[in-house]
């Protein structure tokens, strides 16, 4: 099946270097101390974080260092078909890790002694790249609910398909076979904190792919600094000052 | 509390939220002697509601539905199943009302909420009781082949009216629904009420009333689940006739979502 045309577009009318449409907005849940929506392309994403708040669990309660806990689930409804088990799947497990231990590599949770910090995240539609729509909404929510972290982390897709590296891959790309590299990078310093990649890939294009992939997650950067500096000048109004 | 410094405001400000967390029953009562709401809102006034039709792109049917800050989002999927033997010709309806941990603090994972089930057990018996979906229409061949409409409901935001926000979010996604190769208005236009309340105010209260009218104002369903205030006549008679003001407002929201999905 042909996934990049000889006029170089894709399904989507896309071209190979070209991200989806991202779309983001603060603040979607009242009760939550922080949140953020996600939307790259057609998958959205919910993320909502609570915390720091008291451990529930007094025997898992660290005394130097905030716990993180994360869980990932989709909305039965977010793919094509309806899903029977939309959490405590193996799938979801292993994404509710990921997205833990990657934020956990920008918190700062030597701060936050002895409390937990909750980072849900539910997906209401699902169109490829959910994983990393969940990350950036995660680094938004955090940022919403006032948590102090060392930078903002971002991710992104790409693959290869007909000899073509392609960024942000949507569920038809995805499921063509061809690998899937997920890159989630710290947009200050340029440092690699996630890194997955599936399929079969030779390494010296493996390094193009990644470099596309780091390329998006930095795009992305930019458009949620904007939206921080945006909430932050609408609270700023909202005092008076 | 009058035009003192910015310092002053403030202290006064947080004797006002301390009061509130610690005497939440007399600061309630304090409010209600003036016949008014912490928010401002008059007794018998509702939250903003808001419905926004064909939510999820992906589903066949889907709302989204605001009362105030709670938010639910609706989504119908459809399958084809092969109808039972004594409902040959019927197709069937599964509802199914979840709250996710970000709806709210007391959602945890492996402690689900405790009102999740009664929610969704009271729009279960709601929608399918009332008759609102003509289970006929959703047949495709007599005794071989059905639709079995799935209507999951998330909460996004839990602030108080789960089931009147619930309810209305299935309402609307009803009337989205179009049934594949066939277009389907299959909406008996019912609609719902209850005497709507924030979850603060909930949680004080002692006992919450629903009722259920439908759009010729008969009484679809009525639930009152224990508590320790007897309910007398007078006061269910008062509830009605908030339900029936409110149904006459929902019925305005719901077509006016409707027929601005019609011009797009």
């Amino acid at each position: 099946m042909e996934f990049v045309s000889p006029e170089g577009l894709r399904l989507d009318g896309r071209r190979p270097m070209e991200m989806r449409q991202i779309r983001a907005e603060i603040g979607v849940v009242a009760k939550a101390d922080g949140s953020a929506s996600f939307e790259m392309g057609n998958t959205k994403v919910i993320a909502a974080v609570y915390g720091p708040r008291e451990v529930p669990n007094r025997s898992q309660q660290i005394s130097d260092q905030a716990l993180v806990r994360c869980e990932y689930s989709m909305a039965n409804f977010s793919t094509g078909d309806r899903m029977r088990k939309p959490k405590g799947d193996r799938r979801s497990m292993e994404i509710s890790l990921v997205i833990r231990q990657t934020m956990e590599a920008c918190i700062l949770t030597h701060l936050m002694p002895r409390s937990q910090i909750d980072i849900f995240v539910q997906v209401l539609q699902a169109d490829g790249g959910t994983r990393s729509a969940c990350i950036n909404a995660a680094t938004l929510a955090l940022a919403d609910a006032g948590i102090p972290m060392c930078d903002l982390i971002t991710s992104c897709s790409a693959g290869y398909l007909n000899s073509t590296p392609l960024l942000d891959l949507n569920y038809v790309e995805d499921s063509a076979g061809g690998p899937d590299v997920t890159v989630g990078i710290l947009s200050k310093s340029d440092k690699v904190t996630l890194l997955q990649m599936d399929s079969k890939l030779p390494m010296d294009i493996f390094e193009n792919v990644m470099q596309l992939a780091i390329e998006g997650c930095k795009a992305v950067a930019n458009y949620i600094r904007e939206i921080l500096l945006e909430n932050t000048k609408q609270l700023e109004y909202r005092r008076g000052t | 509390m009058g035009s003192s410094g910015a310092s002053g405001d403030l202290s006064g400000e947080m004797e006002v939220d301390a009061f509130r967390r610690l005497f939440p029953l007399r600061f309630y009562e304090r409010h209600l002697l003036e016949s008014v709401r912490p928010d401002a809102r008059p007794l018998g006034r509702a939250r903003d509601t808001t419905v926004a039709l064909g939510a999820v792109a992906t589903a066949d049917g889907s709302a989204m539905a605001k009362i105030g800050c709670t938010t639910m989002l609706a989504a119908i999927k459809l399958e084809v199943m092969t109808p039972p033997l004594d409902s040959s010709d019927e197709g069937s309806v599964a509802i199914d009302f979840h709250m996710p941990p970000i709806c709210s603090p007391i959602v945890r994972p492996g402690r689900p909420a405790e009102v999740a089930p009664v929610v969704s057990k009271q729009l279960s018996d709601a929608i399918i009781s009332s008759g609102m979906i003509n289970l006929k229409e959703l047949s495709l061949v007599s005794g071989k082949a059905a639709w079995m409409a799935y209507l999951d409901i998330y909460c996004l935001d839990a602030d108080g009216a789960l089931f009147d926000a619930a309810l209305l979010a299935a309402v609307a996604a009803f009337s989205h629904l179009q049934i594949p190769a066939v277009t389907v208005n299959d909406d008996g236009r019912v609609v719902i009420m209850s005497g709507e309340n924030e979850e603060e105010e909930e949680s004080v209260m002692e006992t919450p009333v629903t009722v259920v009218l439908d759009s010729s104002s008969r009484l679809v369903s009525l639930y009152k689940p224990g508590g320790p205030v007897l309910a007398y006549m007078s006061a269910v008679q008062d509830c009605v006739a908030l339900t029936r003001q409110r149904v006459k407002e929902l019925q305005k929201i719901l077509s006016d979502a409707i027929s601005d999905m019609e011009v797009d």
